[in-house]
Parts: structure tokens; sequence; C-alpha cells
């Protein structure tokens, strides 16, 4: 315990350094704006950043892409709440009531709860990332190979079929991300595979040209083709930002109970906010005492959703630090961003980069108190983000989206890549395919086989070793559960139903 | 519903996923297996990957033969809150990155950026092309001199290397 808290204050020590307190400043304020533009999220922004990472120094530069990670958290209910288009789906359940609060001029309420409710549910839930991460890396410790990669295939299965409205097509996807992982050289034996003599093939994929393939071009692309001729309606902002004394009373008890919901969904390798916020919403609804306003603007169901978005993005961080296990897109490219610097997140960062993991978390918690002041008296300045026409939107997207790819190795042939990878989004997002399993797929895919490889190495051979370690014994069952038990369910309904 | 063309494309698709499958397979067959005290080479995550994908591609067939995938997106773009597939949008888009592809090292960062600039906000239904196109030049510029001076990454200076000097590469 006292431990953890001289980590923790020498983590402050290192991020309150003028230089990292600046870049925590860029990494929230760049969040909070790709979080109020619709069409660019933290994913894409921290994947256009990646190359940046040749010259800067590791601690700023995570500092940063966790400031983006988070702030778009903040900036993505501004959108939600004045446009009605979530710009992702853990804002849809905010969506339901934000909107219509601020169609009965009632704008500014929605956003302070949802601000205030951000900050409280992200302060609690640093707090319990600060005292459960070197619970979880104990344990860590002792994890074998074969509990690893029996963790990885868990997350893998949870993020591809159990998320998202088709099993097959998260499948698809996860199965496109890992196949990509596999082009370049094998690290073991030095074997190409998949490159078919191709030069340009032998280092891999490039998580950068994936990536922002997907997001940038893809959405670039789908926008244009879908949604370029649609009128958009943004409320204005109109009226006080003060929450009245009801306000306060029916927001505080849901920002607590979303933090409850959300910073657990978060741990568990089942990534994704989407989940948590519908619970919240639904809870909300069910203990309010105004469950007639639900639908017209009831200010718990802002509240809620809001506040489990954010405590479940910051539960994200303990798999991803603790374990090196990324459960959402944005996750594997911060994994991406450390692997760049050649640092594996899993128990042993905490040992060997001590003060840049602790500075990191202290960062959080500055960060969370950057990004109330960034977003309830400025909010004004972000409306103003959120009125940028779109063709300028996205002609500076593309612009920032072709730099990211062309700048990895000055090739015009990473342009040709990014817009390949950009059709392929296109595809993805016509005919509802998840875009996060490909990504998670990329890049866990090769730690997974490592992993794989050293379990069978250790084993000389014999694959029961992944049978005989309780923990990846029941990881394995508890997979294969989660695929199968929906087959018996639908099956054995099938069956009790007349044929007719 | 699902309309006719929306059952081809599916059918499309999953052939798609099916014969990728089929060829990474056929590929991961011919790596060598040899794989010392592991007693697996190089070759047998790919197998298992290749497979996957292979099953998943008859998975998403049967799906589409069997009266369409489950929970599919609509074909019908006002469900979706979109307008119907607006070819000259989506072809302005394309035509900005291919300029600035065969740009780049030709007229430089700048003037391949501000071209795909004045592109893209032309797909996005833009109708001033000259003040787009201002916009994309002094995107491009900032962009460039940000890069280029701050963060010494190199970009191609092209046609305007007079006037932005030794700058880039």
């Amino acid at each position: 315990m006292t431990e953890t808290l001289d980590a923790l204050l020498s983590g402050f020590a290192i991020a309150l350094t003028p230089t990292n307190l600046l870049w925590g400043f860029v990494g929230v304020t760049l969040g909070t704006a790709v979080g109020v533009l619709p069409g660019v999220g933290p994913a894409l922004t921290v994947a256009m950043l990646l190359p940046l990472t040749v010259k800067l120094d590791p601690t700023g530069a995570l500092i940063m892409f966790a400031g983006i990670y988070y702030g778009a958290m903040y900036g993505g209910s501004t959108t939600t709440i004045l446009l009605n288009t979530p710009g992702e789906s853990a804002s849809i359940a905010t969506a339901l009531e934000g909107n219509k609060m601020a169609k009965r001029g009632r704008a500014g309420p929605a956003l302070a709860t949802a601000a205030i409710g951000s900050f409280v549910a992200g302060s609690i839930s640093v707090v319990l990332l600060t005292l459960l991460a070197p619970i979880v890396v104990e344990v860590a410790l002792r994890f074998s190979p074969a509990d690893y990669f029996a963790l990885m295939v868990f997350a893998f299965v949870t993020v591809a079929a159990v998320l998202g409205s088709s099993t097959v097509r998260g499948l698809t996807t996860l199965f496109i991300g890992l196949l990509l992982g596999l082009v370049g050289i094998d690290e073991t034996t030095g074997q190409m595979r998949f490159a078919f003599g191709v030069p340009e093939l032998l280092d891999g994929i490039d998580v950068v040209v994936l990536a922002v393939g997907l997001f940038a071009v893809g959405e670039a692309l789908y926008g244009a083709a879908y949604q370029s001729r649609v009128k958009e309606k943004i409320e204005r902002l109109s009226g006080s930002l003060m929450m009245t004394r009801d306000d306060w009373r029916r927001s505080w008890p849901a920002w607590l109970r979303a933090t409850g919901i959300g910073f657990p969904f978060g741990t568990i390798p089942a990534g994704g906010a989407e989940i948590p916020t519908f619970l919240s919403y639904a809870v909300e609804k069910k203990f309010s005492k105004h469950p007639e306003e639900f639908g017209h603007g009831a200010i718990e169901g802002v509240a809620g959703p809001e506040a489990a978005n954010n405590a479940s993005s910051t539960g994200v961080l303990v798999p991803l630090l603790t374990l090196g296990i990324p459960t959402s897109a944005t996750a594997a490219i911060l994994l991406a961003a450390f692997q760049n610097y050649g640092i594996q997140p899993g128990p042993l960062l905490f040992q060997t980069q001590g003060a840049l993991v602790w500075g990191l978390i202290a960062s959080l918690y500055i960060g969370n108190v950057l990004l109330l002041i960034l977003n309830l008296p400025l909010i004004g300045l972000w409306v103003k983000v959120l009125a940028i026409p779109k063709p300028w939107l996205y002609g500076g997207i593309l612009i920032f989206a072709t730099l990211g790819a062309y700048s990895l190795h000055q090739s015009v042939i990473d342009l040709v890549t990014l817009y390949v990878f950009g059709l392929l989004g296109f595809a993805m997002r016509r005919w509802g395919f998840p875009v996060a399993p490909a990504v998670i797929g990329l890049i866990l895919g090769p730690l997974a086989e490592t992993q794989f490889r050293r379990a069978l190495s250790i084993s000389q051979g014999d694959p029961s070793v992944f049978f005989t370690s309780p923990i990846s014994a029941s990881l394995l069952a508890l997979t294969a559960a989660l695929i199968v038990v929906p087959w018996i369910v639908r099956l054995s309904r099938r069956k009790t139903q007349p044929t007719a | 519903m699902r309309s006719a063309a929306g059952a081809r494309t599916e059918l499309v698709v999953a052939v798609g996923v099916l014969t990728l499958g089929l060829f990474a397979l056929v590929t991961a067959l011919s790596l060598p297996s040899s794989g010392g005290y592991s007693g697996i080479g190089p070759n047998a995550i790919p197998i298992a990957v290749a497979s996957g994908l292979a099953v998943v591609g008859v998975w998403l067939l049967i799906e589409a033969l069997t009266g369409g995938w489950r929970a599919r997106t609509s074909d019908h773009p006002e469900e979706r809150g979109e307008h119907a597939f607006h070819a000259p949008a989506f072809a302005w888009v394309t035509a900005g990155l291919f300029a600035q592809m065969a740009l780049m090292h030709t007229a430089g960062f700048v003037l391949a950026a501000a071209l795909l600039f004045a592109c893209v906000a032309r797909g996005f239904g833009s109708v001033r092309p000259v003040r787009d196109g201002t916009i994309g030049v002094v995107l491009g510029l900032a962009v460039f001199l940000f890069f280029v001076k701050f963060l010494n990454v190199g970009l191609p200076a092209g046609w305007l290397r007079p006037v932005l000097g030794g700058a880039g590469i």
C-alpha cells in the first residue's frame, strides 16, 4: 500500500515536470477536439501520430497519447448532445436523452452533467486503477506462457464474437487482422511468410497504415458516398451551463452507480464501452423517480452513460498496462506505441519501466482536472469546432491521414496500401463488419503466437500444457462456452418451437 | 427485407472471404514445419488462422444461402439515415488520393496536399474549388513547416523548393 503511494508520488514528480505537463495538455486538448469532431476518433488520432514516436521521448509521447485517449471520451459527449450523431457506439446511450435535453433548451445542464460526471467517474476510476494495478501485476507475474496464450485467445473471442451484432462478421475481421499480422519475417525462425517476395512486405503490415486506412480513408469514402448530402442540425447552446439543485441531486447518484458499472466492464477483456453505457442507462431508468421523463430528456440518462463511458475507458488501461492485453482498438494502438519504443506492457513493465508507467498513471489524475476545465468554461470553443464544415473537416483529416502513412518510410507505396485498406474499411462499414477486431488481431496476434510457441517449447511440444494449467484451462473453457452456449440456446429454442 | 442486389453482394463477400482463406491455407501449407524444441514450426499458426478464415467464409456463405446474413446492415440508405450511394462523391475522394500519390514526389507535399484537400472538399459537396485549394495550401504549408522545421521529419518540397528554400528532402 505505502509502496503504491510512494510509486504514485514519484509518478507525480515525473508527470508534473513542465515538458510532460505540456504533453499532457496537448494530449487532452487534441483528445477533446477529436472527440468533438465527427469522423475522427482517438484510435485514428493516435495512429496518425505514431510515426512521431521516433522523434519524441517515450514518457512525454505516451502521456500525450493517453491524454488523447480519455480526452476523446469527454469531447464525444458534446457532439452527441448537440448533434445527435453519436461518434462511437459508446455514445449511443447518451444520445437517447442528451439530444432531447438540448432540443428542450437544456443543452447547458446536459453538457455540465456529462463533463462533471466524466470527471467524477474518471477520477474514481484512476484511483481504482492505482490500487488494482499492483495487485493484478502480482498475479500476472505467475502467469506462464500457456496462461498468456489462453488469455489472449479469450480476449480475441470476446472482442470479435461476443461484442457487436454478428459473431461471424466479428470473427471474419479478427481472422483478417491475424492474417495481416503474420505477413513478414517470422521472428523465431527468420522464415518469410505471406510476403510473396515483395520487399515492402518483409517488415510486415504497419499498424499505422491499417488503422489509418480503415478509420480515416474508409470513413471518408463512406461519408462522401452515403452521408455528404445529409443536412445536420446542430442544437444551439443557449442559456446557462449551471445545473440546478435538482439536477445535482439527480446526477450524483447516477455518476457513482455508473462508475461501479463501467470500471469492472473495462477491466475484463470484453472491451468497448457499449455494454456498460447501455447497462447504466437501463439502471438509471429503473431507479429514477421520474421514469416518465426518460425518452424526453432525463438528466440521469446523460449522467449515467457518460460516467460509465469514462469509467470503463480507464478500466481498459488495467489489462493493457498490467497484462499487455488491449481490449479496444485504441488500446491496441496504444500498445503499438509502447512497442515502438521497444517496451512491452505487462507485469514486468511495473518493474523495468516503473517511472514511465507511474508517470503515466499520475498524468491521468492531472488530465481529468485539465479536461474538466477544458470542457466546462471553454465549452463555447468546442461548439465552434463542431461547426467546421464537413468538406474542410474531411479534407483536413485526409491530409493528416496520408501524412501519417507517408512519413513512415517516405514512400508512396504506403499511400497505395493506405487506399487499399481504405476500400476495405469502406466495405466493412457498409456491410456491418466491425473494425476493432482487425486492429486488435494485427497487434495482439504476433504476441499470441510468440506465447504459444514459447509454451510448447517449455513443454517440449506437449500440447496438454494448455489444459493442465488451471488458469489456461479455465480461460479456454470459458472461451469455448462463449461461442458454444449461444448456439445451444438458439438450437434448443428452435426445437421447442413447433415447426410450421 | 433483403434486396436481390443485397443477396448477391452477400454471396460475393462470402465467396471472397472463403477464397482468401483457401489461398492463405495453400500458402501456409507450403511453409516449412520444422520447429525445434516446441515441435511446431512457422507454419502452425498460419495454417490455423487461414483455416479459421476459410471456416468463417463457409459460415458467411451458409448464412447468405439460408435467408441472408443475421443482424444485417440495411440495404436501404434511408433506413440508415443516409442517402443513396453518391458515385461522384466517392470518385472525387478517390481522385484526390490518387492525385496526391502521383504528385507527392514531383510537385511536393504542400501542393499534393492542397489538391487532395480541394478534391475531398468537392466530394463532400463544396462548390468553391479556388477557396478550398487556398485553404489546402495554407494547411499543407503549416503542416510542412511544423514537420520539417520543428520535428525534423523530411517531406518533399517539390516545385516549391525555390520558395521553401532547402527545407524538406
